[in-house]
């Protein structure tokens, strides 16, 4: 490690009137990985802002490179050598890798754009950091990790000194961690400071070298990695320990009844011949790497996107659902991965985010009771804990684990039996994390049987009691959760068919 | 969870709901008071009661589009479909060849059958064809317009003027009861009935949490197609409806009547308040914007009576655009303040979650 690159000192941001950041240090080195965690609301995202000129500061000092600054934009703070991965890539997804890595600042000839050259320093670029990209193909047709690695290079090709990489793996497979990581150890030794923010202490112990921690605003302290345990590090976050331990065996009873069956189920390219059953009162964890056609099955089956061909049984009788509408009349539900997308009414009211799939339970003369709305999705948002000032406050101004809270809501307001969580974990902090996993195991207490679609591994060691997994579209395998391992089920989530 | 903020909250969106309406009524006085100093005729009861007459079938067509505007969507075919419902059923009916004539009834079915055939088709274009709602009203607004006149000059043999009678019962419904405008008391009444259906019933719910994500509406179990083309058919329906009163206040139209009529429609729902994508509505406000312009239309109108050789239509027209555009703007830099705020509001939220709750 080098010499200190980046002094944050007592800095200090209110926003009318709540006290955001409460004195926070932060120091970064030179060729150092130093990790920021914090559950959501601790303020993390706010000292990034304030680093790099989205928001004043209005206390404090930040000396970048022994010179102090005080930037007015993001166009400064890059110019300086900082640059910010966020967690969602604003890019554009119609141009091609290299157009969007130059875009603003393309190379030219004249007044005509340099194709070749871009293309050629694209190549580069991604020769420089080791990765391999095609920089003529259309930024879409990339995964989302290597949509990264794209904003990465792009960031290197600035000449950026100073790396801020906001949740980079939580849409990431393994492989892609690996590869990321891989990158980010290139990038160290070439002297880049970086800024970690994630969630996953897993990755926090291999990555970084030190964690500052904060919560509610303040800084609570900073640690070198090698000399804590992650049992540590969530202390510090959120004040108590939480168990990650494995299910060690499956909850359900044996002659638990098949509540719903699906039989070769064919839909689009993505879901070749899938067959499985879910029993009642079980949660039936669905893993595999991005893009192995889990998602698509959950919608397939739920009638959001046409299927080929496929038989589902609901308790033993055969059900034709084509659309949503139909899966929810039959007591199914889905909680999208993609929340924003698929899920929320950003700007709607709580109320109306919890009571849009049971508006019919509402009705008296054709009329909607307001007040029982707000009534019954009070109680369904207090029973999940959802932290919301009221029932009125638009869902944009929640957290992201409150507002996958009030889409829980929702469904349990529309008492549905199965439920299909679709990354339900992903973007939210630990503690509503394990709250939602308490949730879980109530509902199948219940009775209720669950699909969840996980890309964390001991997310899915957690919580299921069976694993099915899958590859490139088919299902490579079933365990038993007392039989599944990650070793097992990541061969399975890896067993490519051979041409 | 508090309680207590409730009540106070519900007062403060109020206010925060109320201030555009009420910033357009004072503008509306404003005018009201700027065009009498002009010339004192405006006030007079005579330009009251044009005023009145003028303003009502605006104010339908616009309370109509409320609904199609709030799913996020467009309808830019209730101009023609308005003119073009009136000027087919008077085509079809014979109207107007003696005042008494015996089939004058028939065409108020005639009229609002076209105007929900034009709102299904549009809904059906958008919300099954996938077809942008502006080019699918565009193209429909075209197709009537030229679809009334084929079928006026076959029927009639005629293509300047559709008459009506200019009076008798359909003017004592729709738009003079004896010196009184009823035409007012028609919106009145429709406006109760949209503030209703918008705010109240499944289908008003349904289409603002279209207009607000509709693929989350659709995985929330919502038949989003079926309510799309409602909103549609409603905007159809409510066009018929005002050409209703349309041709009672001007018995003698022309096609051409109707061209542009559905920009000042729309640019009347914009000026109110409703979001231009989707997800809130003002009845309120739509029925205010249709105030505005009316009263920008006859004022200007008056103004230039002296006769200073400037068309008042073409004058009317440039400040419209410069009002809309106006309106529109402060909607985004009221959005983009809120947003500002935004940015911090989920450490906010959360902070303010965990006070209330301890």
């Amino acid at each position: 490690m080098g010499e200190t690159i980046l002094q944050m000192q007592g800095i200090q941001k209110y926003f009318s009137g709540v006290h955001a950041l409460k004195g926070v240090d932060f120091e970064l080195k030179a060729g150092e990985v130093h990790a920021l965690m914090g559950e959501n609301g601790a303020g993390k995202s706010t000292l990034i802002k304030v680093l790099c000129g989205i928001h004043k500061r209005d206390g404090g000092s930040v000396t970048l490179f022994g010179k102090d600054v005080n930037f007015h934009n993001i166009a400064e703070s890059q110019a300086a050598g900082i640059s910010v991965i966020h967690q969602e890539l604003n890019m554009m997804n119609h141009l091609t890798v290299a157009q969007n890595m130059f875009v603003g600042r393309e190379p030219r000839k004249g007044i005509i754009i340099d194709d070749g050259r871009m293309i050629r320093e694209a190549q580069a670029l991604f020769d420089k950091i080791g990765v391999k990209i095609d920089p003529t193909i259309k930024l879409g047709e990339l995964t989302v990790g290597k949509q990264q690695m794209v904003e990465i290079a792009k960031a290197v090709s600035r000449d950026c000194k100073l790396l801020v990489l906001d949740e980079p793996t939580a849409a990431l497979t393994q492989p892609e961690v690996e590869e990321l990581f891989k990158i980010m150890r290139d990038l160290q030794a070439k002297g880049i400071g970086m800024i970690y923010i994630s969630h996953r202490m897993d990755e926090i112990n291999r990555i970084s070298d030190r964690v500052t921690v904060m919560r509610d605003g303040e800084y609570v302290g900073t640690v070198n990695t090698a000399e804590v345990t992650k049992d540590d590090i969530v202390k510090m976050m959120v004040g108590r320990v939480i168990m990650s331990d494995q299910k060690e065996a499956s909850t359900v009873p044996a002659d638990a009844p098949v509540v719903l069956e699906v039989k070769n189920l064919n839909a689009g390219k993505m879901v070749k011949n899938v067959s499985f059953q879910l029993h009642k009162g079980e949660i039936l964890g669905f893993a595999g790497l991005m893009g192995a056609g889990r998602t698509e099955v959950a919608r397939a089956l739920y009638g959001a996107d046409p299927r080929q061909t496929g038989e589902i049984y609901l308790n033993g009788k055969r059900v034709n659902i084509k659309t949503p509408e139909q899966a929810v009349k039959n007591g199914i539900c889905y909680l999208s991965e993609d929340r924003k997308r698929y899920g929320l009414m950003l700007d709607k009211s709580v109320a109306d985010n919890s009571a849009i799939a049971s508006l019919d339970d509402f009705i008296t003369f054709g009329l909607i009771n307001d007040r029982e709305i707000t009534r019954v999705s009070a109680e369904a948002n207090a029973k999940l804990r959802t932290k919301t000032p009221s029932m009125e406050q638009l869902l944009k101004n929640l957290s992201g684990g409150n507002q996958q809270k009030v889409i829980i809501a929702r469904w349990l307001m529309k008492n549905c039996d199965i439920f299909i969580f679709d990354e339900p974990t992903r973007g939210i902090d630990v503690g509503a994390k394990s709250e939602i996993y308490v949730l879980m195991e109530e509902l199948v207490k219940q009775g209720k049987s669950i699909i969840m679609i996980s890309s964390e591994l001991p997310e899915v060691l957690r919580m299921s009691d069976r694993v099915l997994v899958m590859c490139e579209g088919r299902k490579t395998g079933e365990l038993d959760i007392a039989e599944a391992t990650q070793e097992n089920i990541m061969q399975l989530a890896t067993m490519r068919e051979e041409n | 969870m508090s309680k207590k903020n409730n009540p106070l909250q519900a007062v403060r969106g109020m206010l925060a709901g109320g201030k555009q309406n009420f910033i357009i009524i004072l503008a509306a006085i404003a005018l009201f008071v700027v065009f009498t100093l002009i010339n004192p005729g405006f006030a007079s009861e005579g330009n009251l009661l044009t005023i009145a007459k003028a303003f009502v079938p605006y104010a339908i067509l616009s309370l109509g589009v409320t609904f199609v505007i709030a799913t996020g969507g467009i309808d830019l075919s209730i101009g023609t479909v308005c003119i073009g419902s009136a000027v087919l059923a008077g085509a079809l009916c014979k109207t107007g060849v003696s005042q008494e004539d015996g089939t004058l009834w028939l065409t108020i079915p005639i009229i609002l059958a076209t105007g929900l055939a034009f709102g299904l088709i549009n809904g059906f274009l958008v919300a099954k064809c996938k077809i942008a709602p502006f080019i699918a009203t565009l193209g429909s607004m075209l197709f009537s317009r030229g679809l009334t006149a084929v079928v006026a000059e076959g029927v009639r043999n005629m293509s300047s003027a559709v008459k009506y009678p200019t009076t008798g019962w359909f003017q004592k419904i729709f738009t003079n009861l004896n010196g009184f405008p009823i035409g007012l008391i028609w919106v009145l009444g429709l406006t109760i009935i949209c503030m209703i259906v918008m705010y109240k019933t499944k289908v008003g719910r349904y289409i603002l949490a279209i207009g607000s994500n509709e693929e989350a509406t659709r995985l929330s179990g919502i038949n989003t197609d079926k309510y799309k083309i409602i909103a549609y058919a409603i905007s159809g329906t409510f066009a018929a409806l005002a050409a209703l009163f349309y041709v009672a206040a001007n018995p003698s139209l022309t096609l051409a009547a109707g061209n542009g009529m559905e920009l000042d429609a729309v640019a009347g729902v914009y000026i109110g308040g409703t979001s231009t994508t989707g997800g809130s509505a003002t009845i309120i406000g739509s029925i205010l914007g249709a105030i505005i312009l009316v009263i920008i239309r006859q004022g200007l109108n008056l103004a230039m009576a002296g006769g200073v050789g400037i068309s008042a239509t073409n004058i009317t027209y440039a400040v419209t655009g410069v009002i809309v555009v106006g309106a529109v703007m402060l909607d985004v830099l009221k959005k983009k303040s809120a947003a500002k705020v935004k940015i911090d509001a989920i450490d906010k939220a959360e902070k303010v979650g965990t006070e209330t709750k301890g």
